[in-house]
C-alpha cells in the first residue's frame, strides 16, 4: 500500500501518457475550431439585428413627432399621421387577446388537466401545434371565408378573429407546458387535502402557473400587433377615422404595407416611423414577459 | 469483589428485557387491512396484505425502494384514484367502511386521512391562505373562528412561534423544514382522524427532521399515523410498530423494539442489518 | 438465525470478525490463567501461580479496548438487531471475562499462602471442582468463537454440578475449622478459593445467557438453575 503510494502510480490498467496526450491535443484543436465559428455566427446575427434596428431608428426617428400621434392617415403631402392605424392594431390586438386568451387557457388545461394523453386530446395537441406554425395568411383567408364573405364585407370583427386565432394556439401550449410544470405532488396535496379537481385546478394550478401563462399571453400579443397578412384579407386597412368594428380598420402593419411600396416621400417617412412604434411596442412587451418569468424565479 | 451471584443474574435479565416491552399491548385497529391486492396495470405491486394500524400509534413502514409502502400509503387515502389503470382489491376497513369500495366519498375521505408528502408542497399563496385552503373545503368558519384554526394547527405542527408575525407573507418564502411542518399544519388544520407520512423528511437536513420526528411524537396522542421512511433510525425513533415490505408483501410487523432487536424472519434481520444482497 | 450472507458495507463485516477474535483471544488467555491458578493450588506451583497473576493487565487492557470498539461500533455503525445484539453481547462478555481473570489472579495468589500450610486433608473435592470451571469455561469459549447455543445450553446446565461442590465444600471446611482452629487460615483461603471458582462458574453462565441471547434474540427459556445454597448454610459444633 504504502510502496504504491510514494510511487505515485495509478491503480489499474497501464496508462499510455503519449496517446493521452495526442488526443488531448486533437480535443484542443477542436475546441478551438468549432469555438471560433460559433463566435463567427453570433457576430455575423448580431451584426445583421444591428443593422435593422439601427436603420430603424435612424429613419423612423427622423419623421417622428407629435403629428404621427394626433393626425390620421391623410393623402400624401397633406402632413398627416398614423392615429387612425395605432388606435386600429390597439383595438384588434386588445380584442384578439381577450377572444383568444380564454378560449386558449381553457383548451391548454384541458390537455394539461383532463385530456393528457387521450387520443382526442393528442388530436388537439396536433391540430393547435400545425396551426402554431401555420402561415399567417392561411388563416386571414379563412377568416376571409367565413366573416367576411358572407356578411359582405371586410371589418375590424374579422381582424380580431383573425388576430384571436392565432393567439389561441400560442397560449395553448403556453398553458399546457406550464400545468405540466407543476409538479404532480402539489396536485396531489390538494387533492389529499379533500379538494375537488376543478378547485385544485383553478386556485393551486393557476396560481402556480400564473407566471408561465401571463408570458404566454404576453407573447402571444407581442406576434399578432406585428401581423399583416392575415388582416390584408379581414380588417383591411382605413385611410380614415373608424373605431367602429363593422367597418374596415386601419393597422399599423397594414398601413405600413401600404405606405412602405408608395411613391411618396412623406408616406415613405410614416411607414418608418410605423415600423419604429411596432419594433419598440413589441420589445417593450417582450422585455415585461421577460421581467414576470424572471420574477417567480 | 461482589458475593452475591444475584448481582450478576439480574444484570443479565435486563438484556433480554428488552423484549418484556417490546410486546406492549397496541391499541385497537383504527384501519384494517385485509388480503389487500394492488394492480399498476397488470402488475401487482402489493400481495395479499394484512396489516392493522392501531388507534393514536405511530406505523412505521420500511422496505427497499418499490417493495409497495408507499403504494400501500396511497391506498389508504385512494390517491391512486387520480391515475387511470390502477385498481385496488380487498379490505380496508375504517368504522365499517371498506375504503376501497368504489363508491367512497372520496373528498370525505380524504378530510379524515390526511397526508404528507415527500417534498414540502406549499401551495403559492400566504401561509394563512395555505391552512385555510383546506379547511374551507369542509367547513363553514367565520374569520375569527378561521384565525383561531391556524394558530391551533401551527401551534400543533409546532410552528407558529416562527410564522405568527408574517401570516400574510408567501409560503415559498419558507425553509424547506418550516414549509414541511407547515403542511402537516395544513393537514391537521382539516381535523383528520389518521395522518400518513410519505418519507416526510427525506428532503430535510438533520435538525428539521428531528423537529418532525418530535412533532410525530407529539402529534400521535390524538392522531393515528402511518410513516413511509427509509431511514431505519427514524423508524426506530418515531414507529411504535414496523411493518417491514418486500417484493409487494408484508414480511413482518411487530413492535418496533422488536423489528430492530430480535427480527423473527431472515428477510427483516438481513434488511435492517444491512445485508440485503 | 443464521447471518450467511455478507453485509453491503465489507467492512463492517471485517470489524465484527475483529470484534469475535478479540473477544476469543480474551478466553484464550482467561482460561490458561485459571488452567495456571488450579495448577498452582493442586501441585503448590508458586510459578504456575505467578504466571496467572502476570496475565491480569493484559485481560484488563483487553476488555478496555474491547469496550471502545464497541463503542466506536454503536456510533459509527448504529447495528440493528442481530449485530446490534452482537455488539452489546461482546460489551457484556468482556465484562464477565474479566471478571473471570479477577478471580483466577486471585485464587492464585492463595495458593501462595496455602503452600506453607500442611494440609491434613485431601483436597480432591476443590480439584474437582476446578476441572469441571476449566471445562465450561473451555466450552463456553467454543460456543463463543462458534456462536453455538447447543453449547452454551449445556454450559447454562452444569453450572448446578458446581454449586452443589461448592456447599458440599462449603460445610466441609466449616467442620474443619471447627475441629481445629490451627485450619483456620488454610480453610479460610480454601474457601474463598471455592467460592472464587463458584463465581467464574457463574459468570461463564452470564456469558452462555448472553450468548443465547445474541444469536436467537432471546432469552434462554427455562429457570436459571440455582444452587448455591450456603447463604444459608448452618453448621453447628457437635456437643
Amino acid at each position: 500500500m504504502s510502496a504504491s503510494m510514494t510511487s505515485g502510480s495509478v491503480p489499474g490498467p497501464a496508462k499510455d501518457l503519449k496517446v493521452a496526450r495526442a488526443l488531448g491535443t486533437r480535443r484542443h484543436l477542436t475546441n478551438t475550431v468549432v469555438k471560433a465559428l460559433c463566435i463567427a455566427a453570433t457576430v455575423l446575427g448580431l451584426v445583421l439585428l444591428g443593422s435593422i434596428l439601427f436603420t430603424l431608428i435612424w429613419r423612423g426617428a427622423a419623421g417622428l413627432s407629435l403629428t404621427v400621434f394626433t393626425h390620421t392617415t391623410k393623402p400624401p403631402g397633406s402632413n398627416g399621421g398614423l392615429l387612425n392605424a395605432i388606435v386600429g392594431t390597439l383595438i384588434q390586438t386588445a380584442a384578439g387577446t381577450v377572444i383568444g386568451t380564454p378560449i386558449g387557457l381553457m383548451v391548454g388545461t384541458y390537455l394539461a388537466e383532463y385530456g393528457r394523453n387521450s387520443p382526442l386530446a393528442n388530436a388537439v395537441r396536433f391540430v393547435s401545434d400545425v396551426l402554431l406554425s401555420a402561415p399567417s395568411i392561411l388563416i386571414g383567408l379563412f377568416v376571409y371565408e367565413i366573416a367576411v364573405e358572407p356578411f359582405g364585407g371586410f371589418s375590424g370583427i374579422a381582424g380580431c378573429i383573425a388576430l384571436a386565432i392565432i393567439v389561441i394556439p400560442i397560449v395553448v401550449r403556453t398553458t399546457e407546458d406550464m400545468l405540466r410544470l407543476i409538479t404532480p405532488a402539489l396536485r396531489e396535496a390538494a387533492i389529499g387535502l379533500g379538494a375537488p379537481k376543478w378547485k385544485v385546478i383553478v386556485l393551486i394550478c393557476y396560481r402556480a402557473a400564473m407566471d408561465g401563462i401571463v408570458t404566454g399571453v404576453l407573447l402571444a400579443i407581442a406576434r399578432i400587433a406585428g401581423e399583416t397578412a392575415p388582416l390584408l384579407f379581414t380588417s383591411l386597412g382605413n385611410l380614415n377615422w373608424s373605431v367602429s368594428l363593422k367597418q374596415p380598420m386601419a393597422s399599423l402593419p397594414v398601413t405600413i404595407y401600404q405606405y412602405a411600396g408608395s411613391a411618396f416621400d412623406d408616406w415613405v417617412q410614416l411607414a418608418w416611423v410605423g415600423a419604429l412604434l411596432i419594433t419598440f411596442g413589441v420589445l417593450a412587451i417582450n422585455i415585461a414577459a421577460r421581467l414576470v418569468l424572471s420574477r417567480g424565479k | 469483589m461482589s458475593m452475591t451471584s444475584e448481582s450478576t443474574q439480574s444484570q443479565n435479565a435486563s438484556f433480554g428485557g428488552v423484549q418484556a416491552r417490546a410486546h406492549a399491548a397496541m391499541n385497537a385497529a383504527r384501519i384494517s387491512i385485509r388480503n389487500l391486492d394492488f394492480f399498476y396495470g397488470d402488475h401487482r405491486a402489493l400481495k395479499g396484505i394484512a396489516l392493522d394500524l392501531p388507534d393514536r400509534q405511530v406505523t412505521g413502514m420500511i422496505g427497499p425502494s418499490g417493495c409497495g409502502k408507499s403504494t400501500l400509503l396511497r391506498v389508504l387515502n385512494r390517491m391512486y384514484d387520480l391515475y387511470p389503470g390502477q385498481h385496488a382489491t380487498g379490505e380496508v376497513m375504517m368504522d365499517g367502511d371498506n375504503i376501497i369500495d368504489p363508491k367512497m366519498d372520496l373528498n370525505a375521505l380524504r378530510a379524515r386521512i390526511g397526508m404528507v408528502f415527500q417534498k414540502p408542497t406549499p401551495f403559492p399563496m400566504t401561509i394563512a391562505e395555505n391552512i385555510a385552503f383546506g379547511v374551507k373545503l369542509h367547513e363553514r368558519l367565520s374569520k375569527s373562528a378561521m384565525e383561531e384554526r391556524i394558530e391551533w394547527s401551527l401551534t400543533r405542527a409546532a410552528l407558529w412561534g416562527e410564522v405568527k408575525d408574517r401570516l400574510q407573507t408567501s409560503a415559498m418564502g419558507l425553509s424547506g423544514g418550516q414549509q414541511q411542518r407547515l403542511c402537516i399544519a395544513r393537514t391537521i388544520a382539516v381535523r383528520p382522524e389518521v395522518i400518513l407520512l410519505d418519507e416526510p423528511t427525506s428532503a430535510l437536513d438533520p435538525i428539521s427532521t428531528l423537529k418532525i420526528e418530535e412533532l410525530i411524537d407529539e402529534l400521535k396522542h390524538d392522531f393515528t399515523i402511518a410513516i413511509v421512511t427509509h431511514n431505519m433510525q427514524q423508524a426506530a425513533r418515531c414507529a411504535d410498530q414496523v411493518a417491514f415490505f418486500y417484493l409487494g408483501e408484508m414480511v413482518e410487523c411487530a413492535p418496533a423494539a422488536q423489528i430492530f432487536t430480535s427480527p423473527k424472519q431472515k428477510r427483516t434481520q438481513e434488511y435492517v442489518t444491512g445485508r440485503f444482497g | 438465525m443464521s447471518d450467511s450472507t455478507e453485509h453491503l458495507v465489507k467492512s463492517f463485516d471485517n470489524e465484527l470478525k475483529r470484534l469475535r477474535d478479540m473477544l476469543t483471544e480474551m478466553g484464550g488467555i482467561v482460561e490458561s490463567q485459571v488452567a495456571s491458578a488450579a495448577e498452582a493450588i493442586m501441585n503448590r506451583d508458586s510459578n504456575a501461580a505467578t504466571r496467572a497473576v502476570e496475565e491480569d493487565p493484559k485481560v484488563d487492557a483487553l476488555e478496555r479496548e474491547v469496550e471502545q470498539f464497541v463503542i466506536r461500533m454503536l456510533a459509527l455503525r448504529q447495528p440493528m438487531a442481530g449485530d446490534l445484539r452482537r455488539i452489546v453481547a461482546a460489551l457484556k462478555i468482556t465484562g464477565d471475562l474479566e471478571r473471570i481473570g479477577d478471580y483466577a489472579a486471585n485464587v492464585a495468589k492463595r495458593s501462595i499462602v496455602l503452600a506453607q500450610f500442611n494440609l491434613p486433608y485431601s483436597l480432591a473435592g476443590l480439584a474437582h471442582m476446578a476441572h469441571l470451571v476449566q471445562e465450561q469455561l473451555k466450552l463456553i469459549i467454543d460456543a463463543l468463537g462458534s456462536n453455538d447455543t447447543a453449547k452454551a445450553i449445556e454450559v447454562w446446565r452444569s453450572d448446578r454440578v458446581v454449586d452443589d461442590i461448592y456447599n458440599a465444600l462449603f460445610r466441609e471446611l466449616i467442620t474443619y475449622m471447627m475441629e481445629d482452629p490451627r485450619n483456620i487460615t488454610p480453610c479460610t483461603h480454601l474457601l474463598f478459593i471455592a467460592k472464587n471458582l463458584e463465581r467464574i462458574g457463574d459468570h461463564a453462565t452470564n456469558i452462555a445467557e448472553t450468548v443465547y441471547y445474541a444469536v436467537e434474540g432471546e432469552v434462554i427459556p427455562d429457570v436459571r438453575p440455582k444452587g448455591d445454597t450456603s447463604a444459608y448454610a448452618v453448621v453447628r459444633p457437635k456437643d
